[in-house]
């Protein structure tokens, strides 16, 4: 194993980050964030999804570059311009998507980018294991990393940095892929080489989880610190569950209540898989009435994607059943939803719900290009005439019909897309982040268009994470977390708190309160 | 230390494809004067001729559009795939699946009527071409097996068949035990236009046109146009992916053996292991060129029908012909660099601070 390129000087803090900046177009990711890291001890780095928590971790990690700010690294100053420069200087991260090779035994996988010039397998296996052991984790150097279950591809990417003597590892949502006991075996493995004097940085919003495993915590929100090296073991966790939602009231306006019908969508126990085989959630029920809009709750990645995505037809359901308008749509196809009057505004607008490559007319069609046919052809002057139409009505500003879509905004692409699917007159509408990313106006204009449908008698769900916007303009808030659940709020009345508790932690903490 | 790296333009620079492949002829024209230079010729004369013997006269422009219609064909059969995304590298092999097809066509019907026996000749081609692709586009719709592997496998498979061909059961028996099949029926050549231009161009052309068409006006085209951009929009839109896979991969596979069956009839005598002589792997770079579009293989197909003929003519001067290939992926090489540079620009890196160098100066 190679010797670590710098000497560790006295400095307590592995890590310092002082005022660091770093916006991308449109959005200010961090705004001044500090960190600090004491050496050898797991740091907990909260937030919601957008706090700028993985922001943050890229540009430590050497991904991005700050805009400003100070990276001390034991007490170096440090610019990094590369993942290389920053992996010499010490510091390793494990992304949320491996970047590992699934034909490559474990060993080559680790000494992956560092490999020596002649490769002695055996020798390298064997030396892969002892480091493997140092630290329990339990994995086979031998074996193709393609049998390996993604637990165990974990341990293979944590090995990979160890290899490069990384003194600070960067651990981004580790949990997301792991089963509950494979949760307390990562727990054991980061206390061990905390022992080692190594310093950890832990992702993540489970809160009963990093109680668990870490030290200390910071809290990010909207791009700031607002809570730094909190002690974990003497915080409470409604404290730091209410540090990471904040507790602003909400100021904009709540738009007028409205008379639910009767039922129009009903969920009886559906569950799904998600994409890797886990279960995203499961006996999943509840209903939605014409007239009202309905939020659900939740962070990223507690089975919110896969449930738009299996009412739109998009994922098959492994039990339960979907009825809509009293009519079994659990096996029928996008288009027959589609058709039957159910609207789906997917999360990835670029990507799902619009086609890149193709111009905004090909977009604006999607829907009805097969009304719009005589004989095989797409008549085109009745599907440019559809597209202005669209883009008139729902205020899509563009410049050329037939310019590729990929040149509009992301409020723009937004609106396409939801005029489009809302011209179809739906009478359940799927709306998955519907104004994520989106500037003020936009925001604004997208929620009210959902308000009018919703007033016109349709049934909405509203996917968001943000709970502002789900508790200014649903009328009832479920709050979704490891697939389930978790609680039925009545956003007028509701305290922004015990929905950020049930968000953010599982069952057994909501039993405390 | 500066390190030059590509930054995205926020606009493409004007003029788009048809500046980049001339910037790619250009950049191939001063390459080739260098390598000619080297090896002792004068350019100028060499490149006088490459043009006299390509587009000089009407018996030039016979030889150059008789060779740009296999290669706009197999352009065109590697385009339609790849408007949906996916890559047919097996263009070669159903270009000689058409020819085997035509052969056995004209084996049986000796004694048909012209009309007929070619006629029959280019379905039995399209066919040919279309059971060769068959295995891949089953093996991708049904099981998403990559079809850039089966597809390129299966030109092996398709030239050995013919090597069995002509050694074996279809062996002249007048050959005087050479390998040679049979000459074919005269009857069975296409008629010629003008010069020796054959007939093929205008079913070239009829064919490119409509393929243009229906990718890019038809609902047919519009659902493959959709599945190339995005396969998770097509789901959304309930477009069936796999039946949709299935039949572009065959369809492409059918127009690369209509240019084997055409190339039979036109102008070889007989099969000959040689009969698809690089076409299909000449197509896919005549589709990167026309950026997978259907609408333009044609032009591309015909300037890459002109380098390839003067590259052949001037072997006379004494010149290998292998400059004219190192020509033709000059052009390549140039047009991609030219695309990509309208495109990107090149910055050089400001941060010159150097990690290690400032590790090694504690």
């Amino acid at each position: 194993m190679n010797q670590a390129p710098f000497s560790i000087n006295d400095s307590a803090l592995a890590v310092e980050l002082s005022d660091v900046w770093k916006s991308f177009p449109g959005v200010t990711a961090n705004a001044g964030v500090n960190l600090s890291v004491r050496t050898g001890s797991i740091h907990a780095l909260l937030g919601e999804n957008g706090a700028g928590k993985s922001t943050l971790m890229n540009i430590l990690a050497g991904v991005y570059r700050p805009d400003s700010g100070e990276l001390r690294i034991h007490g170096q100053s440090q610019q990094f311009r590369n993942p290389a420069d920053a992996l010499s200087a010490g510091i390793g991260m494990v992304h949320q998507e491996f970047r590992l090779i699934p034909s490559f035994s474990v060993a080559e996988n680790v000494i992956l980018g560092s490999a020596p010039r002649v490769l002695r397998t055996k020798q390298v296996e064997l030396k892969v294991s002892e480091l493997a052991e140092r630290f329990g984790l339990k994995v086979d150097p031998s074996q193709p990393l393609w049998q390996l279950s993604m637990g165990e591809r974990q341990k293979v990417e944590i090995l990979k940095i160890l290899w490069r003597n990384a003194q600070v590892l960067i651990l981004d949502e580790p949990t997301t892929v792991l089963t509950p006991s494979e949760v307390d075996e990562l727990g054991e493995i980061l206390t061990k080489m905390a022992d080692d004097g190594r310093s950890i940085i832990f992702i993540s919003h489970k809160l009963h989880e990093v109680s668990g495993i870490c030290d200390e915590a910071t809290v990010l929100r909207q791009g700031k610190t607002v809570a730094s090296a909190l002690p974990i073991e003497s915080t409470d966790q409604r404290e730091l569950a209410q540090l990471m939602v904040g507790t602003s009231a909400s100021t904009a306006d709540r738009p007028e209540p409205n008379t639910p019908g009767a039922p129009v969508l009903k969920l009886n126990g559906l569950s799904t898989l998600g994409d890797r085989g886990l279960e995203a959630f499961s006996n999943l029920s509840f209903q939605v009435n014409a007239g009202e809009i309905i939020g659900i709750a939740g962070v990223a990645g507690n089975g919110q994607r896969e449930l738009a995505d299996v009412i739109a037809g998009l994922r098959p359901s492994t039990s339960g059943s979907l009825l809509m308008n009293d009519a079994d749509i659990t096996d029928a196809s996008p288009q027959f939803r589609f058709r039957s009057g159910l609207a789906y505004i997917p999360e990835d607008r670029l990507g799902v719900g619009l086609a890149p490559r193709l111009s905004i007319t090909d977009n604006a069609i999607l829907r009805v290009y097969r009304q719009q046919r005589r004989g095989p052809f797409i008549l085109a002057e009745k599907a440019l005439a559809y597209c202005k139409d669209i883009v008139q009505r729902f205020g899509v500003r563009s410049a050329d019909f037939n310019g590729p879509i990929a040149a509009l905004s992301g409020g723009n692409l937004q609106r396409l897309l939801v005029g489009r699917e809302l011209d179809g007159q739906p009478s359940v509408i799927v709306a998955s982040q519907p104004t994520r990313g989106l500037d003020v106006q936009g925001v604004k204009a997208i929620q009210e268009l959902l308000i009018e449908q919703r007033n016109s008698g349709v049934a909405v769900i509203m996917i968001s994470e943000d709970l502002d916007e789900l508790l200014t303009i649903a009328d009832r808030l479920l709050v979704m977390e490891s697939g389930i659940i978790r609680g039925e709020f009545d956003p007028r009345t509701a305290s922004r708190d015990a929905v950020g508790i049930a968000m953010l932690s599982d069952g057994q903490a909501m039993t405390e309160i | 230390m500066r390190q030059p790296r590509l930054s995205l333009r926020e606009q493409p620079l004007p003029g788009g494809q048809p500046l980049a492949f001339g910037a790619g002829l250009l950049i191939a024209l001063i390459v080739g004067t260098l390598l000619l230079l080297a090896a002792g010729h004068d350019p100028l004369k060499i490149y006088s001729r490459m043009f006299e013997a390509s587009l000089g006269d009407p018996d030039a422009w016979a030889k150059t559009i008789n060779r740009a219609v296999p290669l706009g064909l197999a352009g065109l059969a590697v385009a339609v795939a790849g408007s949906m995304g996916l890559w047919n590298i097996g263009a070669e092999g159903q270009i000689m699946a058409g020819a085997i097809a035509a052969a056995w066509v004209a084996r049986i019907g000796g004694d048909w009527p012209g009309i007929i026996l070619i006629s029959m000749m280019l379905i039995a081609a399209i066919g040919g071409g279309g059971v060769l692709a068959l295995g891949p586009a089953l093996a991708r719709a049904k099981l998403g097996v990559n079809e850039i592997i089966t597809t390129l496998m299966l030109n092996e498979v398709a030239i050995r068949l013919v090597q069995w061909l002509i050694h074996g059961p279809w062996k002249d028996p007048d050959s005087f035990n050479f390998p040679l099949a049979p000459m074919l029926p005269d009857q069975a050549r296409l008629p010629t236009l003008f010069s020796r231009t054959h007939f093929g161009l205008l079913i070239a052309v009829a064919v490119i046109v409509i393929a243009s068409v229906a990718v890019r006006y038809t609902a047919w085209g519009y659902e493959l146009r959709i599945a190339g951009s995005s396969e998770a929009t097509a789901r959304y839109s309930g477009i069936s992916l796999s039946k949709k896979i299935l039949t572009v991969l065959v369809l492409s596979g059918a127009i690369a053996g209509l240019a084997g069956g055409i190339e039979l009839t036109g102008t070889a005598d007989r099969l000959t292991e040689t009969i698809s002589n690089g076409f299909g792997f000449a197509g896919i770079i005549v589709a990167a060129l026309a950026l997978m579009r259907p609408s333009g293989v044609a032009v591309v197909a015909l300037l890459f029908g002109a380098v390839q003929i003067g590259g052949q003519s001037i072997q006379t001067l004494g010149v290998s012909s292998s400059v004219s290939t190192i020509l033709q992926a000059f052009v390549l090489f140039g047009a991609i660099g030219a695309g990509v540079l309208s495109r990107y620009r090149i910055v050089l890196d400001a941060n010159t601070r150097s990690i290690k160098k400032e590790m090694s100066d504690d």
